[in-house]
């Protein structure tokens, strides 16, 4: 009782320096973003109030919308895939998981997750460009006739970088899913051979239920990286050709640092960040159901 | 609760509106005195630089040589890049000397140091004033008179560069004297399976417009074109003529006279294939003459883009290399005098020419160094003179305004290279985006 | 555990093939690095006359040496400081648990999933008008505020399994509250704190958003900015930009080998928390 009495609002002493930080260089920007949001200015001059005409522009005008469509079709590549390939993987190395070879691999699968995305960029770029690899491995197996220059064709653009986001965040997932079924009582397993079960029953029968967390946790951060992509974009398409894989990240920078629209790009920022809770929340409340 | 902690934050910034203590940076002294040397005090210009253009670089590299006290601390970037970068390093981090994207904007703002000051001091004023003409700007942004804001390190010419000995191969023995007989040219080296035009269209840089406005000059007036992009009142770029122009370069583009990968091909790819002998012709312009006549000696040639009717008046996008001084740069005369220095030293005339490829700034009776015969800089140095008896110097339609080249002419001409937009919807749609940019 | 040998020859493929596709960028970059300066190399093709000199002209292009001081004073920078205010701040919420603790924690949390695009533009009038653009503070200092909320989520996830028995007993030999933090907890906090050292070091190496847009100078920025840097000036010219992107790929490369147990570890632990 005494303990409790004495360091009651001491706490608050420790918490301060964090909480300082947290809202000098977080709140106050994010604040700032929505007051934004409601102006046109450039930057440098005089700015004035336009109340909700940045929000309407942006649901307006198809090319500012397709932004924001193009980062939901990136989700399909970020997260869709790795998870789905990620449980494949992982359900099928399950057995070998103590082998040299696994161990090997979770050195090699973790390499996407340690470099910048910039350099995965800038690989991926050279790889997929008309003399790249990917090019010539189709020439080779007989598909000469599918060859292009992947990220300058409006049809394969955001494909292609989808793709780039994929081979970054495959590795990541494999990793996770195994980690998590690892975790998983092994008589379990057992028993259901025992009862004749195959492979396929057994992973929807028991893989699948007990994996409810790490599908998540996997979910959650392939989704925030696909509706923030950045880095991998800018180095890769610019946004281009056309505007075919202009992203919501991308965008705000070149509103805000390059056209000078401060305001828009506040806007779009104040839309992003609410997309991002809006997807990760529920994703979140679902996993959390049964785990705790 | 973080929600009512957002709101107290808001309300503790709500008071001012973001901008409202704007400090607006001084532009008075620009007619006021200026100094007209570097002094002997020891200097470090910040430079920030084209990647990919060593005319910069070797002519400070001089300057510093004959004035030691001067040294540069130089950043380079692409051009992309610094078009990007131009308003906000301008105005936060200060370069004493920058390569400048277009001008307008950067005026409207004051973010540029106006030079009049300099030009009277230095005698600037008593040059050809076609030179400046296209660096002088109001301050509600449009072109062509007003203060001067910038300078040129030299000024470019720009047509249709080709490969000798391709030309020889598909019989093109002198350069196409109209229209249909470039077009003829591209059809036989076309069945020749050579790629016709190299060109680039990737990533930030729609290059088709480099054909795109050599096709508008020879259909239609290239006084018109330059009104457009001076931002005269009234002026548009969808016009009947350009109209006829993009659908030619359209039929191009179907026939295939572009290779197949061009919206990803970006410029230095396409240097890189012109020079290795893979395409017969490329729109560019002098500033790879000196290097052209290193790399492809005594292969390359240039000519201006033809007109309609044989013998007809030729055009062709003629601008400076502009470079400016910040408003708020430290070394402000010193960039000035190096800007003269450039334009009136005979060693950087020599520079400008060898190694620019380009006509160097100046009085028109400054000294010319001698250029051999037969090269393409000579060939680009007397296209010159055609121009300029023809009076068809253009500024570059991608230098309407800031954003109109990353916004609507890239994006715009990589769909109409991927088949996805009409000539007709393509100048609509771009003459849309310049009036929102010219009001804005 | 019964498995058939099918099901262990598939596995075994399909890790393989998984591992070859990961690895093959790398490679393509190695090998392109090898050819001749300013040519455009066709696909996966050894040169014939491998130009190990790239490296060094890349080196020396990207002023590497003074790129890796500049990402080792800003880690130097971060991670200090974001671990320090982190682990006193999760020891707050964690287990000194003042009144109104659960509010606090709320709000640090809700920053977890924000992306840093959303903050960014005002960060960049904030940090101009604080007079810190182009100074390696620019970069230090946001990062920190933005990395509180993981920090503080990790460190609080630490110190609520610590049993209260323990501080009891400092407290009844006269400890303050400080000196409990700092003899007691901080010590054994440290399997923790190393794990969060490497994700922010992580973290901060390969920062990009934030290097390029409020760090003009390449040499004041992130390796990963500095990267960016580099493709803008030699994007033009592929085997060398392959050779610098491989050279400033290598200090983590290297890290991440050496430390790979914790690596691993501290990311798949790091995903789960986060």
């Amino acid at each position: 009782m005494t303990r409790r009495h004495s360091g009651a609002w001491l706490g608050w002493l420790f918490a301060a320096p964090a909480a300082v930080m947290y809202a000098v260089f977080v709140l106050r920007p994010l604040a700032l973003t929505v007051q934004y949001s409601f102006y046109d200015w450039n930057g440098i001059g005089a700015s004035t109030w336009v109340g909700l005409e940045n929000y309407t522009r942006l649901f307006t005008e198809p090319e500012q919308f397709a932004t924001i469509l193009h980062a939901f079709e990136l989700i399909l590549f970020f997260s869709l895939v790795p998870v789905l390939l990620g449980l494949f993987v992982a359900a099928t190395i399950r057995g070998i998981a103590q082998s040299r070879l696994a161990m090997v691999a979770r050195t090699v699968l973790f390499l996407p997750q340690v470099i910048p995305l910039v350099a995965a960029g800038i690989m991926w770029s050279w790889l997929l460009s008309s003399t790249g690899l990917a090019n010539e491995l189709l020439s080779a197996v007989g598909l000469g006739r599918l060859t292009r220059a992947w990220l300058g064709d409006f049809g394969t653009a955001l494909p292609a970088v989808g793709v780039i986001g994929a081979w970054v965040l495959v590795g990541l997932c494999t990793l996770l899913l195994l980690a998590g079924m690892s975790k998983i009582d092994p008589a379990l397993y057992e028993s259901a051979r025992l009862d004749g079960a195959g492979p396929v029953r057994e992973f929807f029968a028991i893989t699948l239920p007990s994996l409810r967390q790490e599908i998540g946790v996997c979910v959650t951060v392939t989704i925030i990286a696909a509706l923030a992509s950045f880095d991998i974009v800018y180095i890769s398409t610019q946004g281009g050709p056309g505007n075919s894989t202009m992203v919501p990240g991308l965008e705000i920078f070149y509103l805000a640092f390059s056209e000078r629209e401060v305001g828009r790009a506040s806007a779009l920022a104040v839309v992003l960040v609410i997309l991002v809770l809006a997807c990760v929340l529920p994703v979140q409340r679902f996993t959390r159901d049964g785990s705790r | 609760m973080a929600a009512l902690a957002c709101a107290g934050l808001l309300a503790a910034t709500a008071c001012s509106a973001p901008g409202s203590d704007s400090d607006t940076p001084d532009t008075a002294g620009s007619t006021g005195a200026v100094a007209t040397t570097c002094g002997s005090d020891p200097v470090t210009l910040k430079g920030y630089f084209e990647t990919g253009f060593p005319l910069p670089k070797q002519l400070s590299d001089e300057f510093t040589k004959q004035f030691p006290n001067v040294k540069w601390e130089v950043r380079e970037d692409q051009f992309a890049v610094i078009t990007q970068n131009a308003p906000r390093v301008l105005a936060d981090d200060p370069p004493d000397l920058m390569r400048l994207p277009q001008v307008s904007e950067l005026v409207k703002d004051s973010l540029l140091k106006p030079l009049d000051g300099y030009a009277q001091a230095y005698g600037w004023d008593k040059w050809p004033a076609s030179q400046l003409e296209q660096m002088r700007v109001n301050p509600d942004g449009r072109r062509g008179d007003g203060p001067l804001q910038a300078q040129g390190l030299n000024f470019s010419m720009t047509g249709v560069f080709y490969n000798k000995k391709l030309a020889a191969q598909v019989g093109m023995t002198q350069p196409p004297a109209t229209l249909a007989d470039l077009d003829a040219v591209l059809q036989k080296a076309k069945e020749a399976g050579l790629t016709p035009i190299d060109q680039f269209n990737g990533g930030a840089t729609g290059g088709l417009a480099f054909p795109l406005q050599n096709l508008m000059a020879s259909y239609g007036d290239p006084a018109a074109i330059n009104d457009w992009i001076f931002q005269k009142p009234g002026a548009t770029i969808d016009t009947p003529s350009n109209l006829r122009a993009a659908q030619h370069l359209e039929k191009w583009i179907k026939a295939g006279y572009f290779a197949s990968d061009i919206n990803s091909q970006d410029y230095a790819t396409m240097m890189s294939r012109f020079i290795g002998g893979k395409a017969l012709f490329m729109f560019n312009g002098d500033w790879e003459s000196g290097n052209l006549d290193k790399q492809m000696a005594g292969n390359a040639g240039f000519f201006l883009m033809p007109s309609q009717a044989a013998g007809g008046k030729q055009a062709a996008m003629s601008a400076p290399l502009t470079y400016g001084i910040s408003a708020k740069a430290t070394h402000a005369d010193c960039a000035a005098f190096f800007l003269n220095w450039v334009a009136t030293d005979q060693k950087a005339r020599d520079i400008a020419v060898t190694v620019g490829g380009s006509h160097p700034m100046g009085p028109s009776d400054a000294y010319m160094p001698a250029v051999k015969e037969g090269t393409v800089t000579a060939a680009t140095l007397t296209a010159g003179a055609t121009i300029g008896k023809d009076n068809g110097a253009m500024d570059f339609i991608a230098n309407a305004t800031g954003a109109i080249y990353a916004k609507s002419w890239t994006p715009q001409l990589q769909k109409l290279a991927a088949g996805q937009q009409t000539p007709a919807a393509l100048l609509k749609s771009v003459q849309k985006d310049y009036e929102s940019q010219v009001k804005g | 555990m019964i498995v058939t040998r099918r099901e262990t020859l598939t596995g075994r493929v399909l890790l393989l093939l998984l591992m070859a596709i990961t690895v093959v960028p790398f490679i393509s970059l190695f090998v392109t690095a090898l050819h001749p300066s300013g040519t455009y190399p066709a696909g996966l093709s050894w040169p014939d006359d491998p130009q190990w000199g790239n490296f060094a002209d890349a080196f020396r292009s990207a002023r590497m040496g003074q790129l890796l001081l500049s990402s080792v004073l800003i880690v130097a920078g971060v991670v200090p400081i974001s671990l320090l205010l982190g682990t006193m701040a999760g020891f707050a919420f964690g287990h000194l648990r003042m009144p109104g603790h659960r509010i606090g924690f709320l709000i640090f949390v809700l920053g977890l999933t924000l992306p840093f695009e959303g903050i960014i533009t005002p960060l960049y009038y904030q940090v101009r008008d604080l007079g810190l653009l182009n100074t390696r503070w620019a970069i230090i200092l946001p990062l920190v505020g933005l990395f509180m909320p993981f920090s503080v989520l990790w460190m609080r996830a630490h110190f609520v399994t610590m049993p209260d028995d323990l501080s009891e007993a400092a407290r009844i030999d006269g400890a303050t509250t400080w000196q409990l933090f700092r003899r007691v907890h901080v010590p054994l906090a440290r399997p923790a704190l190393s794990s969060l050292a490497i994700l922010l070091f992580l973290w901060t190496w390969n920062q990009f958003l934030l290097a390029i847009v409020l760090v003009d100078d390449p040499a004041k920025r992130t390796m990963a900015g500095a990267l960016g840097a580099f493709q803008g000036q030699w994007g033009t010219d592929i085997p060398l930009l392959c050779a610098g992107s491989l050279l400033i790929l290598t200090p983590t490369l290297a890290v991440f080998l050496i430390f790979q147990r914790r690596f691993v570890a501290a990311l798949l632990q790091g995903s789960i928390k986060g």
